[in-house]
């Protein structure tokens, strides 16, 4: 889908055999690549990077690798595109508030309480809303997440529209290193399932979800999995993040405006992939931190136009739109249909 | 008795819900487009209401008759903007994948949305009508008269709408469109510029609800989600691209609010229908009046 200026523009900067490479050499390396780049992510502190502005901005950037590459889970491998999932990490956020302060636990013991808390309400609004599709799926997600919202503005517990302050708290190298971990977890599961046939049943269902029931599998089941795995990773960032913001209300953690940043991310990085979410999460974080400092106020005006611009323009994203670029020589090479078919094989990079 | 005046004031309020689902509905039934940037039109018809108002006296105060003066500048100007935002942007995602679609109109919402923060702050802002006697009392039942006005006005701007639609060629066109784009091509139609001016003509009729929305309750930037999903609901619940099902629903989603706002506590009033919503959307996805009812 890249227009004409764009592809110039690529063509004189690097062939599109180059790009044909890279994605072999990423496809074939795709381990290595990324414990090398878990190992490269744990580096920083190592050399006296330990607090301030830096130390934030790159904790946010893992953490929003994690938001956008859960979406993509459900929204980009498995075609349901949810607009609720900052649901999960709200209820992630305050069930690890409620359990460090009101029930004393450790950090550790209450992030795995809120793993489970997310995952059993996944379990349970996965099974109602994923037998919706399309509009009604992705509204009902939205629905969702308002209405969590609006429960936990009300309830005494959660500290309602005031939200709770959370004191003691470990120090923020434990949550770089924790978000850190998350996300490469999260890669290495994504990348190991997209090459498994839960992966490809996935793909499938994103297809044509007729026909792969048709051909015996169980859609409720993949699906709802897949929804619970996001749930989960969203869920596990929220915990850490309550404490690492060392406070959380209902506008924090249901945030609006990440909810929406999270599928740009994912959708400017290339859905369906496993290193575009987080290609589109790092790129899109450190934009809109860099017009945040410059221009207060105007980074979610940024965010809204860029969503349009590259929802009209881009549509496949990053590497979507590499991606098709390296398959134009399979063109030449194949005669004329290979290029075409390259573009149903299984989405599977891992070039983080 | 306290029951009969939550469901009155349900009803009043339910009108203009009614009045912004209309329009909602649709958009969704003709160019077949969730539009999530319809709450931004509701916001921004509030919005010039209030400056026009401001413009001409100094404070966003008047009688009724000079703000209702201020409705056609209103609906014109939503009725370009609807018009433009169609031609130049949402027609290019047409016809591809939904959550392209969904989400354009979200992009249109965020940018629209904080490019008004921006512009007027969010600090909320209403229309205050002056009247002699502000409220009247009907057989025991308090009717504030401004609302009265208001409720007159949606059900009058939906009617308007379900007339033209009925009666008007343009009408016709914009529903042979939404039964059938090609065929509708295939004897003359310009289905682009019917698109067009079926989304103008749904952000007009937004536009208008909320410049009443303004008078009653109140206005900012960021209202615009909430009555993106009240229309939803109340699509959902009328059947898609029906107009008295919208109606209908309206009325009921109002009813209920007033209902949980009086009996159990006001702040419950959003949970109560983002729940509905997605109870509705589980159980009736068809809608209560089904889609195959008259448009």
């Amino acid at each position: 889908m890249s227009t004409e200026s764009d592809g110039g523009l690529l063509r004189s900067a690097l062939s599109s055999e180059q790009v044909d490479r890279t994605f072999d050499f990423c496809g074939r390396h795709a381990w290595t690549l990324i414990a090398v780049a878990a190992v490269v992510g744990a580096l920083p502190p190592m050399f006296g990077l330990r607090e301030g502005y830096y130390m934030t901005v790159l904790s946010e950037m893992f953490l929003f690798g994690v938001l956008a590459l859960s979406w993509d889970i459900v929204g980009g491998q498995t075609g349901y595109p949810s607009f609720g999932n900052m649901a999960f990490f709200g209820i992630g956020a305050y069930v690890t508030a409620i359990l460090v302060t009101d029930a004393a636990l450790a950090f550790p013991l209450a992030i795995v309480g809120a793993a489970v808390a997310v995952v059993v309400f996944a379990l349970i609004n996965g099974l109602i809303v994923l037998r919706l599709r399309g509009h009604y799926f992705a509204i009902a997600t939205l629905g969702i997440l308002l209405a969590t919202q609006q429960v936990s503005r009300n309830l005494d517990i959660t500290g309602g529209a005031s939200g709770k302050i959370l004191l003691d708290v470990p120090p923020g190298i434990v949550f770089y290193y924790f978000f850190l971990g998350v996300l490469v977890a999260e890669i290495a599961v994504v990348y190991y399932l997209s090459q498994t046939r839960f992966g490809f049943v996935l793909n499938a269902i994103r297809d044509d979800e007729e026909k792969a029931t048709a051909m015996g599998f169980n859609t409720t089941y993949y699906k709802t999995a897949a929804w619970v795995l996001a749930a989960l990773f969203t869920g596990l960032a929220g915990g850490a993040y309550g404490l690492f913001n060392t406070f959380i209300d209902p506008q924090t953690a249901y945030n609006g405006a990440w909810n929406v940043e999270l599928i740009a991310m994912a959708l400017m990085g290339g859905t369906g992939t496993v290193a575009g979410p987080v290609i589109g999460a790092f790129g899109l974080h450190t934009v809109i931190e860099i017009v945040e400092t410059a221009f207060v106020g105007w980074q979610l005006v940024l965010l809204g136009v860029a969503v349009i611009v590259t929802v009209i323009g881009y549509p496949d994203g990053v590497v979507g739109t590499l991606r098709e670029y390296a398959s134009e020589m399979d063109y030449y090479e194949y005669g004329g249909m290979a290029a075409t078919d390259a573009d149903d094989e299984p989405e599977v990079t891992a070039d983080e | 008795m306290a029951i009969a005046q939550f469901v009155v004031n349900g009803l009043l309020v339910g009108a203009l819900f009614a009045a912004v689902a209309v329009g909602f509905a649709l958009i969704w039934g003709v160019v077949d487009i969730i539009n999530l940037a319809h709450g931004e039109m509701v916001m921004l018809g509030g919005y010039t209401a209030y400056w026009l108002l401001s413009i001409a006296t100094g404070t966003a105060e008047g009688s009724v008759l000079l703000f209702l003066a201020t409705l056609p500048v209103v609906i014109t100007v939503l009725f370009v903007l609807g018009y433009v935002l169609q031609r130049t942007l949402v027609s290019q995602v047409i016809e591809t994948d939904i959550f392209l679609t969904l989400l354009v109109t979200f992009g249109i919402s965020i940018a629209i949305q904080q490019l008004a923060i921006q512009a007027w702050t969010a600090n909320p802002r209403s229309i205050q009508v002056a009247f002699t006697d502000p409220s009247m009392t009907l057989g025991g039942l308090v009717v504030p008269k401004m609302k009265l006005v208001a409720f007159g006005g949606a059900i009058l701007l939906t009617g308007m709408l379900f007339v033209f639609l009925q009666r008007t060629r343009t009408g016709r066109a914009i529903r042979a469109v939404s039964q059938n784009p090609e065929a509708a091509a295939l004897v003359g139609i310009d289905v682009e510029h019917t698109r067009a001016v079926t989304f103008g003509i749904s952000s007009a009729i937004a536009g208008g609800a909320g410049a009443f929305i303004a008078t009653i309750l109140n206005i900012q930037p960021q209202m615009g989600l909430i009555y993106t999903l009240k229309s939803f609901v109340i699509v959902v619940f009328g059947g898609v691209g029906s107009i008295p099902g919208a109606l209908t629903g309206g009325l009921l989603l109002g009813t209920v609010e007033e209902l949980t706002a009086g009996l159990v506590s006001s702040q419950w009033t959003l949970a109560v229908s983002f729940t509905l919503l997605v109870v509705l959307l589980v159980v009736k996805p068809q809608g209560l009046f089904g889609t195959e009812a008259d448009q």
